[in-house]
């Protein structure tokens, strides 16, 4: 049945409901005390992994094979010492190809990526991305310097995204042997007299489309972009419908690559929908065009969306805000319901088929 | 929150010459110490209800039968 991940400030929550998507079943919550900043569905065996972190016991990452009821944490997660960086949070985590068994990655901050080989047990730092040539110029978003999107190309296993703020996209060829940046065209304009480096830019979030996976989008700090070819050269998506260029999350439909949703926020440095109103903007010619989709949704509103807090999948679009309230809609974007009310500040959103 | 890392259970019975050694022995060590083998900032640890930071932290010795809690310290308003 259709589920949602719901990661908040106080655990997990997992929202069900049917294929008409209008009515919800909360859940939860789950892992009771940690901040669950992403939790994932593996469709490869159907176990679920959550990035979560404690103000106490510090950044680890749980994995439970019997949807939620027990948890095993990881034993051995950490950043080599001769790096002289400690980790600060784990922030996304994503399983490997099918295939490739007990394979999964994690990023975290500050900066960080590490592969797993034995289901999440242990973790090994990915060194040619942590050690970059580039390191040295990359900077701390708001969030810390956050490695939150890791995408894998479908089609060439040798090809994965990932996507730090404030550090930019990577993109690797070899299976992570070598990484290159990947923000031609990229805007950084909080670098006045460099607005468009090689690296530094501020992405919020990174998807690779699933069937196009030439097409790449993101949600930056300066602008929405779409890349055609493997993250090469990026376009500029704005002043075509958007209020605002500054938002974080970002949704696909997975049968259209031309559409694309986001949620703008006023800007960076009041994170807040704009104009008092809570709205999806939708595309459907490949960001040449947007249009507000606020049907059922809340009015007046004043609320943000973190950067992990939506998702989609084959019947629906999904997100979920600060104040604690997730929207459905399984009509692309037409028209919402409200899912759930009253979760603790959630900080991710991911669809999953939880039987 | 260590409880239910372990599946509920709120009492371990080790051997163990220092309060170290007792710790790292648990199977939530990697909660209590960072990636670095540091007691986390956060997690005082009582012997016999005196605070180790108090005596020879994680040296501090064991002679049989003592005590050990982990509390979680007060943090925030």
């Amino acid at each position: 049945m259709p589920s949602l991940l719901v990661g908040t400030r106080k655990g997990l929550f997992v929202l069900s409901s049917d294929d008409e998507r209008r009515n919800w079943e909360v859940s939860g919550p789950l892992l009771k005390g940690w901040e669950v900043f992403h939790a994932v569905p593996d469709p490869r065996d159907g176990s679920v992994y959550a990035a979560t972190n404690s103000f106490v016991y510090g950044a680890t990452v749980h994995r439970s094979e019997d949807r939620g009821e027990t948890w095993t944490r990881a034993e051995e997660l950490g950043v080599p010492e001769d790096t002289g960086l400690t980790l600060e949070k784990t922030w996304h985590v994503r399983p490997g190809r099918e295939g490739e068994d007990g394979r999964v990655w994690l990023g975290g901050a500050p900066g960080v990526l590490f592969r797993s080989d034995d289901f999440g047990r242990t973790w090994e730092t990915v060194r040619s991305l942590v050690g970059h040539e580039s390191r040295e110029k990359w900077n701390p978003g708001a969030g810390g310097m956050c490695c939150h999107s890791i995408q894998l190309d479908p089609d060439d296993a040798s090809r994965m995204y990932v996507a730090i703020s404030a550090a930019g996209t990577f993109r690797t060829e070899d299976g992570g042997e070598t990484w290159e940046p990947a923000n031609s065209g990229v805007a950084a304009d909080f670098f006045p007299d460099n607005p468009f480096p090689e690296v530094g830019q501020c992405v919020h979030k990174l998807l690779v489309h699933p069937a196009r996976p030439e097409r790449l989008w993101q949600q930056n700090h300066c602008g929405v972009y779409r890349s055609d070819d493997h993250g090469r050269n990026w376009e500029r998506l704005e002043g075509n419908g958007l209020p605002s260029g500054f938002g974080f999350p970002i949704m696909l439909d997975s049968s259209d690559p031309d559409t694309a949703f986001v949620i703008p926020e006023e800007g960076a440095e009041n994170r807040v929908t704009p104009d008092s109103r809570l709205g999806v903007y939708r595309t459907r010619d490949g960001g040449r065009s947007w249009d507000l989709l606020d049907g059922g949704l809340p009015t007046p509103a004043w609320v943000a969306v973190l950067r992990e807090s939506s998702s989609y999948d084959d019947g629906g679009v999904y997100f979920g805000t600060q104040s604690g309230s997730v929207f459905a809609s399984a009509d692309g974007g037409e028209t919402w319901v409200e899912a759930a009310t009253h979760l603790p500040p959630i900080l991710s959103v991911e669809a999953a088929d939880w039987q | 929150m260590l409880a239910a890392e372990v599946g509920g259970q709120r009492r371990f019975e080790v051997e163990a010459d220092t309060v170290g050694s007792a710790l790292r022995s648990l199977p939530v060590a990697n909660l209590v110490f960072d990636e670095r083998g540091e007691l986390r900032r956060l997690v005082n640890v009582y012997v016999d209800g005196v605070d180790v930071r108090e005596q020879a932290g994680m040296e501090t010795g064991l002679s049989g039968g003592e005590e050990i809690r982990l509390v979680a310290a007060i943090a925030g308003g």
